[in-house]
């Protein structure tokens, strides 16, 4: 299989899975509550009706309402394509590193607080601001606890980072490792709008952040948002299992190897999606002002993570 | 060997600052109390583990003083002393949540840069944690100025002297026994007039 | 021999706790006990100093006690102070009033306060010293809150936390060198005797050493009353009794200066003396500084007293920076500041008694209420204020004369600068003190007694050593002197 072929191939399964995903973490979460829940192939219907509505807009809109949705659409698509999903000589590697991930990522946000600020609401308008405020820790956050694993490898090139750990495997015992991922995971959940930081199934005033920004879009267009934000998940998830505990990746383009990476990979996602529907079953939404703290922790740890990785190369 | 070796100790390292970050964290003192206890069983198993694969015996001995001691003896007496002051809670710390988490991580940066010379030095497989060790005095120093709640104060002290022991097990597999025996017995008056000190405080009215 | 002298000096403290201990009604007893032990003591620490002035070798006991010239100075010191504080201490007034419980209290703190600083003089070892140090701070803590006040329980409380935890720090930088010396491959066991590690110190790592020495400065530096740790210092040696802070300031701190000197000797034999004198000085001026600057606003006659033990440490730690002859000022220094300081304080014990309130204003026609009183304690405020002739306007001089010839003329300024505005201020408050009208509910009238005559005592030493500087004494100093800058 041609790299190019890879490539296209590794973004299209993000993109396919992702509604998947957030639908088998509901699924997870109700069965957890007590109830049926819907399958996990709920969300594509769910993302079909609403491709086929109506949309509304308000008259208050200017251009970069229509703009926000594309943009997001089109950087997240971008950052999944960067990112090691079946195979670790990483095509993607040619188009951007590390940083152009993070630039994608907060691209994103920011045409999301963008777009949410636009009609001029109130529930937009302070959507948006707590967005910031969350965004202004994890972008940074996720960054540094990536950087972690770059200094060690010695590239900022995701394929890199995950060939180098596949190599040298000892370089996960320790310290700086956990405590990036840690860092990571805690950062993610901020990042994506999961409890306890942000809860997506809420619609009340005082809990929404990201429901809070996409509550005027309508139609087409909050099919693409609520589609971007699922690959938004799935692609962090994706990262945090291939870079911290990558085994199972393909390491050569055969197709044995590349069909147990896609095995490997959908377990990992499993298995993440799994704790993250009981994280979110157990613990209760933090209150807004109580949230830099944890996201405080968080930077904390990515940068002990990052100084232990840097005086310890 | 000698790898194993030095990764087990800077992990153990690790985690007991990661617990000194709980005081950072938390709000609520008996937090602080479990860090603390759990710190102290994390020493002794560094401790432990320098003895066994550092093959100095003697060290048995002091892991299983600091376990009966720091592990268990002094959280019981903080404990007591918790329950008697419910008022602290409310007591905000002088330096905010985020802040503070900041500056740890600030002091930490700082603390692998001055220890620097002393890794280049230090030939033993632990001195990798030695950095570690140094951010946590560092850090338990800044819980003591920046904490206004006793039993916060008294728990940055202690995480301090554990600061200092973890530092002593890692640059040269613990200090001579006499001194060893002493700092304990210091610690535990120490620990015990504070508990004697603290409800003399409370008095509202002089005399 | 040599052990008989060391267990004469570090003995009777011990003794005459345990016997406190152990008698519980009638505590009079203790008392007398306490009284006649403790000059045994200062008698072996006077046999002691004597012999090493004359130029005799170290007095040591194995390898676990050594007593050189500087060593030998500080016992002397603690030894004659805690035998002045045991004869003026609670239990042997001639009128009662201080309840048993008191006093039994007392004597068994204040006894195990004294065997733990001659402890931490006379060790060979500087992990022995630092857990002695380390004790001072616990049984010291306990003996503040004596009346039971809540201000004496707040800064008993503020004195143990910054103490312990300077001390923990103190401890970081003994581990930190001890680390050094383990890695040049020495001999474990004997790592941290004093002597070891001097021989030793040449191949001590330089950045290693500098990085101890921080460590031990604000370590030791906050028992001794240093800035910026030396916030606990003016709450802790005004709430405590009058005996127990004349002990405190008098050689508490000294002994902490001790115990910086001692790690000075072996971090200047590794990376030369201008690291630490550099460090010493800055911090030695800007504790200075403190303490001068906050006489002038004192209120409380005992909180005067504490700042002016801040100034005068400061000095000390001035000293120490200056070469040999700044280091041969500074136990001088240390030498006056103790008597004069140990008896300022207990005067002020006898101030109180009669005025029963610690405020300045409180206090007038001291002199016209209590005459032997009042021109004690005048003398020893104008010792401690650098007034010839007493023996710190000497140390003082040689300060201001070392810092000349060390080549630090703006230091020399500063200090002649401060010392001018302490004296201003201390002069001040005790003419406000000494002058005016009494209340009329204070008792007026003094009758010669035992007490005042021993007060007289230091102030006469003080007298005597300003105005000739006996030759032993000047010969221990320089022996003393000699340990820390050879």
């Amino acid at each position: 299989m041609t790299p190019i072929v890879l490539a296209v191939t590794e973004c299209l399964c993000l993109a396919i899975a992702a509604p998947a995903v957030v639908g088998y973490v509901r699924w997870l979460k109700a069965r957890l509550q007590g109830r049926r829940g819907a399958d996990f192939l709920q969300p594509y219907r769910d993302l079909r009706k609403t491709f086929a509505k109506g949309m509304i807009i308000a008259d208050t809109t200017s251009w970069i309402f229509h703009l926000t949705p594309c943009v997001v659409v089109a950087s997240t698509v971008a950052a999944a394509a960067l990112v090691p999903v079946i195979s670790a000589s990483q095509p993607g590697d040619q188009l951007g590193d590390l940083f152009a991930l993070m630039a994608l990522l907060i691209l994103g946000t920011i045409f999301l607080a963008l777009g949410g600020l636009d009609p001029g609401t109130a529930f937009g308008g302070m959507g948006s601001s707590r967005e910031m405020t969350v965004a202004a820790l994890t972008e940074p956050t996720l960054a540094i606890a990536i950087l972690s694993l770059a200094l060690t490898a010695g590239s900022t090139s995701l394929g890199t980072i995950t060939n180098t750990l596949l190599t040298t495997p000892a370089n996960a015992i320790g310290p700086g490792h956990a405590l990036a991922l840690a860092a990571f995971l805690i950062a993610m959940l901020a990042e994506t709008g999961r409890l306890p930081v942000d809860n997506p199934a809420t619609h009340l005033e005082l809990t929404m952040i990201h429901e809070a920004m996409i509550l005027e879009y309508s139609g087409p267009y909050l099919a693409l948002l609520e589609w971007a934000a699922a690959l938004k998940l799935t692609l962090l998830l994706t990262l945090a299992s291939n870079l911290f505990v990558p085994w199972g990746i393909a390491t050569s383009l055969s197709a044995g190897a590349l069909a147990l990476g896609l095995a490997a990979v959908l377990a990992k996602l499993a298995l993440l999606a799994t704790l993250l529907a009981v994280l979110e079953t157990r613990v209760a939404k933090l209150r807004l002002f109580r949230v830099p703290e944890l996201l405080a922790v968080s930077f904390t740890l990515a940068l002990l993570a990052a100084t232990s990785s840097f005086f310890t190369r | 060997m000698d790898a194993l070796f030095s990764r087990l100790t800077m992990t153990g390292a690790s985690a007991m600052l990661l617990l000194a970050l709980v005081v950072m964290w938390r709000r609520h003192v008996p937090a602080y109390v479990t860090a603390f206890r759990t710190q102290s069983v994390v020493l002794a198993f560094v401790g432990a583990i320098v003895a066994w694969m550092g093959e100095v015996p003697e060290l048995f001995l002091v892991a299983a003083i600091i376990l009966g001691l720091k592990g268990w003896i002094v959280p019981r007496i903080l404990a007591g002393m918790e329950a008697r002051r419910p008022d602290d809670r409310g007591l905000r710390p002088l330096v905010n949540t985020e802040m503070s988490l900041l500056i740890s991580g600030g002091l930490a940066v700082a603390a692998y840069e001055l220890s620097r010379p002393l890794t280049e030095v230090v030939s033993l497989p632990t001195r990798s944690g030695l950095p570690i060790a140094l951010a946590l005095i560092l850090v338990s120093l800044f819980i003591v100025v920046s904490r206004r709640q006793v039993i916060a104060q008294i728990v940055g002290f202690l995480m301090l002297e554990n600061g200092v022991a973890l530092l002593a097990l890692l640059g040269a597999y613990g200090v001579p026994l006499v001194v060893e025996l002493g700092v304990f017995l210091d610690v535990l008056l120490g620990v015990l007039v504070m508990q004697a000190l603290v409800p003399g405080m409370e008095k509202t009215s002089a005399g | 021999m040599d052990s008989v002298l060391v267990i004469a000096l570090l003995a009777p403290p011990m003794f005459a706790a345990a016997v406190a201990i152990l008698v519980r009604r009638a505590p009079v007893g203790a008392v007398w006990f306490d009284a006649v032990t403790m000059p045994v003591s200062a008698c072996a620490a006077a046999a002691i100093a004597l012999r090493l002035a004359a130029g005799g070798a170290p007095v040591v006991v194995g390898n676990a006690w050594r007593l050189d010239a500087l060593s030998a100075l500080l016992a002397l010191l603690v030894s004659v102070v805690a035998t002045l504080a045991a004869w003026l201490g609670p239990g042997l007034e001639r009128r009662g009033g201080v309840p048993s419980t008191e006093i039994r209290q007392y004597r068994i703190y204040a006894n195990l306060f004294a065997s733990t600083m001659l402890m931490a003089v006379s060790t060979s070892n500087l992990g022995v010293m630092w857990v002695a140090i380390e004790a001072t701070t616990v049984t010291s803590a306990l003996l503040i809150p004596l009346r039971r006040t809540k201000p004496a329980f707040d800064a008993s409380w503020k004195y143990l936390l910054i103490g312990s935890v300077g001390i923990a720090l103190a401890f970081a930088g003994t581990v930190l060198a001890f680390v050094d010396y383990a890695t040049t491959g020495g001999d474990l066991e004997l790592a941290l005797n004093w002597t070891t590690l001097r021989t030793a110190a040449p191949s001590l790592h330089p950045e290693v050493a500098q990085l101890a020495f921080v460590f031990l400065l604000v370590g030791f530096g906050t028992k001794a009353g240093l800035a910026p740790t030396h916030t606990w210092l003016p709450d802790a040696h005004s709430e405590a009794p009058a005996q127990l802070s004349a002990v405190m300031s008098g050689v508490l701190l000294a002994v902490a200066l001790y115990a910086v000197a001692r790690w000075k000797a072996i971090i200047d034999l590794a990376i030369g003396p201008a690291f630490t004198d550099t460090l010493l000085l800055v911090v030695g001026i800007a504790t200075v500084i403190v303490g001068s600057a906050s006489l002038l606003s004192q209120t409380y006659y005992k909180r005067m007293l504490a700042y002016s033990s801040i100034e005068h440490m400061g000095l000390a730690c001035v000293g120490l920076a200056l070469g040999p002859l700044g280091v041969f000022a500074a136990l001088l220094h240390l030498t006056g500041h103790a008597l004069a300081k140990s008896a300022a304080f207990l005067i002020s014990g006898r101030v109180y008694a009669r005025y029963r309130s610690g405020e300045i204003e409180a206090v007038s026609g001291l002199l016209e209420t209590a005459p032997a009183t009042g021109v004690l304690f005048a003398t020893t405020v104008f010792a401690l204020a650098g007034l010839p002739p007493f023996s710190l306007f000497l140390s003082e001089i040689l300060i201001v004369q070392a810092a000349w010839r060390a080549g630090h003329p703006a230091v020399t300024g500063l200090v002649l600068v401060l010392i001018l505005l302490a004296f201003a201020s201390l002069v001040t408050h005790l003419q406000r003190m000494l002058f005016g009208e009494a209340g009329r509910d204070v008792p007026r009238g003094e009758r010669p007694s035992v007490p005042l005559g021993l007060l007289a005592l230091p102030v006469a030493l003080l007298a005597w050593i300003g105005v000739t500087l006996p030759a032993p004494l000047r010969m221990l100093l320089t022996y003393a002197a000699e340990v820390v800058r050879p």
